[in-house]
């Protein structure tokens, strides 16, 4: 579904360059439910980013879906996103101004289907969270777990292959957590790839696969070096280590 | 895809109300100046007749003192008017349509109301034809018979608001005025008209309101009428007083002809050459033969009908829309970018950056659009307000061509205000915004 090869992205400043990503290495097959968990800094969110082709990278090869997505134009990249991507972010990110309906028909709209399919899509995603009686809600009128709800419906409705989910608890209760983990759980059960970063150890091991990242690196989690570095009670922020330009 | 661009720009705008407001009133503002003066520069230089301007032909003839041209800058130019001489002679030619000599003067009417004071009219002397070829409305009776243009019969048009004045505006096709020493019997009474440019006399106070009566163009002799015009000349004329005048060589009649062909206009033109070397025996015409039949739009540029003070407000104005549209640019700015985490998001969902371009672009072309209306209404306010205090009982107006320049006007300049906040919102890297928001 998703497969990395040596992927490097570095940030430069007139002074620094920082290695976000170091020859990343990454491979996802059809169907996982992959969690990804690191230290701040360790490259999770550049990670998440480059494979929702919002951002770019410096070096490597990405192929997303068999397509090979390292070098599209925009229009492509959009295109891309629109049809085998949906998102998930840890701040809902709904447009306050659009009720639920509106919300979960952005993705629709910019794939310019016709009216009648995006009704019935946009039912039948709210329907599978549970908020087909919410249509006209606006954001703020809906609790966190339900606006989490509606941006997975947002990120259901165009049927995407593959699910990012950026913290997709971190702003939920443990039991509304629960819920959306049993949510994103059906998703996975009807064979669509989700990847999920988290620094949460529970949600993560709701997943079928763990990876951790450290300075910018898939770690082996069976390297019993490593594993004292992802124990939660010394989960301790790891800056990546900056060099000279 | 337009409609829910123009959905979410319309939510845009009720988000922020206070500052729409002030967008479109900015956008109004410059529109409502810019097609006010543009309107007045349009109106001014209108055709007048464009049914038939091609027809009318102004008729010049060389008759100018052969040491010297006429105009030292334009040597190739015949003299802007002819002589008396020259017009009672040429005017008798058949061969165009309608033709009438004519000039302008100030006469007084005796009312027959021994009531009523005498007071001054603006008159015109002319030719029956002058009638046709300039359209001009008449609201009961017409213009005098071409044998009147002969004598011996006093007639006279008169305008709508001395029929108002002496008849209180009933048809008083019939009756007499006295005008001058002279009894007149009214022939035709005008509509109220009032064209913006007086087209058939450009030489004298073109902005100006059209006469008030009009007689037969022969009366300036027997009446002793001078001319109010414009008078150049070169040579003084035999005798003395009026006749010496009339006979001299300045120049002060306009001559029109309504021309329908080719092969007439060419007809003319050889009448009229015939007609200057003939006179040339009489020791007249001593300059190269150069009599022009010119266009009447050719003659107005020619002669400036359109004042250059309307040309360069309606610059002006149009450089303050542009002022007005770039000083929104920084407004826009900052609210296009506020929105840059929306943005982020849409690009998410798969907005590519040329639709988050367009969608921003069609909100700016929707404030132009408002700004457009509010300005075309504050246009109308404004041009009544030029009319009364400027522009002596015009009424100016605006035309749907007026209408549709005003909202073209206001479009690009949302367009120039909005294009480069929507490029930079539309460059904004979505994956800043999407953990921050």
């Amino acid at each position: 579904m998703l497969r990395m090869r040596n992927i490097t992205k570095i940030y430069r400043t007139s002074l620094i360059e920082t290695h976000a990503l170091s020859r990343f290495q990454f491979e996802v097959e059809p169907g996982e439910f992959v969690s990804v968990m690191g230290p701040s800094g360790s490259g999770k969110t550049t990670f998440l980013n480059i494979a929702g082709l919002l951002d770019t990278f410096d070096e490597g090869h990405y192929e997303l879906g068999g397509e090979d997505v390292s070098q599209l134009s925009d229009v492509e990249m959009s295109r891309v996103r629109n049809e085998k991507i949906g998102f998930i972010f840890q701040s809902f990110n709904l447009l306050p101004d659009l009720d639920v309906f509106d919300n979960v028909d952005i993705p629709l709209r910019y794939r310019g289907m016709p009216r009648k399919e995006r009704k019935e899509a946009i039912q039948s995603a709210l329907e599978t969270v549970g908020l087909s009686a919410r249509l006209r809600h606006y954001p703020s009128q809906l609790s966190g777990g339900q606006q989490q709800r509606v941006a997975v419906a947002r990120a259901l409705v165009g049927k995407p292959g593959l699910i990012l989910a950026d913290e997709p608890t971190g702003n939920l209760d443990s039991a509304m957590a629960r819920e959306i983990i049993n949510l994103l759980e059906q998703i996975n059960d009807t064979g669509t790839t989700i990847v999920m970063v988290t620094h949460d150890q529970e949600m993560a091991h709701r997943a079928g696969r763990q990876i951790f990242l450290l300075d910018g690196r898939v770690i082996d989690i069976r390297d019993e070096e490593a594993k004292p570095l992802f124990d939660p009670d010394r989960f301790m922020p790891s800056m990546p280590t900056p060099s000279l330009a | 895809m337009l409609l829910y661009n123009l959905r979410l720009s319309w939510k845009s705008l009720l988000r922020n109300p206070s500052l729409a407001l002030l967008t479109v009133a900015a956008i109004g503002l410059g529109i409502a100046v810019a097609t006010s003066f543009t309107a007045i520069y349009y109106l001014m230089t209108a055709d007048p007749l464009p049914h038939k301007s091609d027809n009318i032909y102004y008729v010049r003839l060389d008759s100018w003192n052969p040491e010297r041209p006429f105009n030292d800058e334009f040597p190739e130019r015949p003299p802007a008017q002819v002589t008396y001489l020259d017009a009672t002679a040429v005017v008798k030619s058949d061969i165009p349509t309608h033709t009438a000599a004519s000039f302008h003067s100030d006469l007084f009417v005796y009312p027959e109301d021994k009531t009523q004071h005498p007071f001054e009219v603006s008159v015109r002397l002319c030719h029956s034809g002058f009638f046709p070829i300039f359209e001009l409305p008449f609201a009961y009776g017409g213009p005098w018979d071409r044998r009147a243009d002969e004598g011996p019969d006093r007639v006279v048009v008169i305008d709508d608001a001395t029929n108002q004045r002496l008849f209180g505006g009933s048809d008083s096709v019939g009756q007499r005025i006295k005008l001058g020493p002279e009894y007149f019997t009214i022939s035709g009474v005008l509509e109220p008209w009032r064209p913006v440019t007086k087209y058939y006399d450009v030489l004298n106070a073109s902005s100006g309101s059209p006469e008030q009566a009009y007689i037969p163009f022969l009366h300036v002799r027997d009446m002793e009428i001078a001319t109010d015009g414009n008078t150049q000349g070169w040579k003084s004329g035999d005798g003395e007083g009026f006749a010496a005048f009339l006979s001299s060589e300045s120049t002060w009649v306009q001559l029109w002809a309504q021309i329908e062909t080719a092969d007439q206009k060419a007809r003319y033109q050889t009448f009229l050459d015939a007609y200057t070397e003939q006179q040339r025996t009489l020791d007249r015409f001593q300059r190269p033969t150069n009599n022009w039949i010119q266009p009447m739009r050719e003659w107005h540029v020619e002669e400036g009908a359109v004042p250059p003070e309307a040309r360069s407000m309606m610059v002006i104005s149009l450089l303050f829309l542009a002022v007005c549209s770039i000083n929104l640019i920084g407004l826009l700015l900052g609210k296009f970018l506020a929105r840059a985490p929306e943005v982020g998001v849409r690009r998410a969902l798969g907005a590519s950056r040329r639709a988050i371009f367009l969608q921003h672009i069609v909100e700016c072309q929707l404030l132009g659009m408002l700004g457009g209306v509010v300005g075309i209404v504050l246009s109308v306010g404004a041009l009544g307000g030029i009319s009364t205090m400027f522009l002596d009982d015009v009424t100016l107006h605006l035309d749907a061509t007026m209408i549709a320049i005003g909202i073209a006007l206001a479009l690009i300049s949302g367009l120039v205000a909005g294009i480069y906040p929507a490029w930079r919102v539309c460059a904004v890297a979505p994956a800043i915004h999407l953990k921050t928001q």
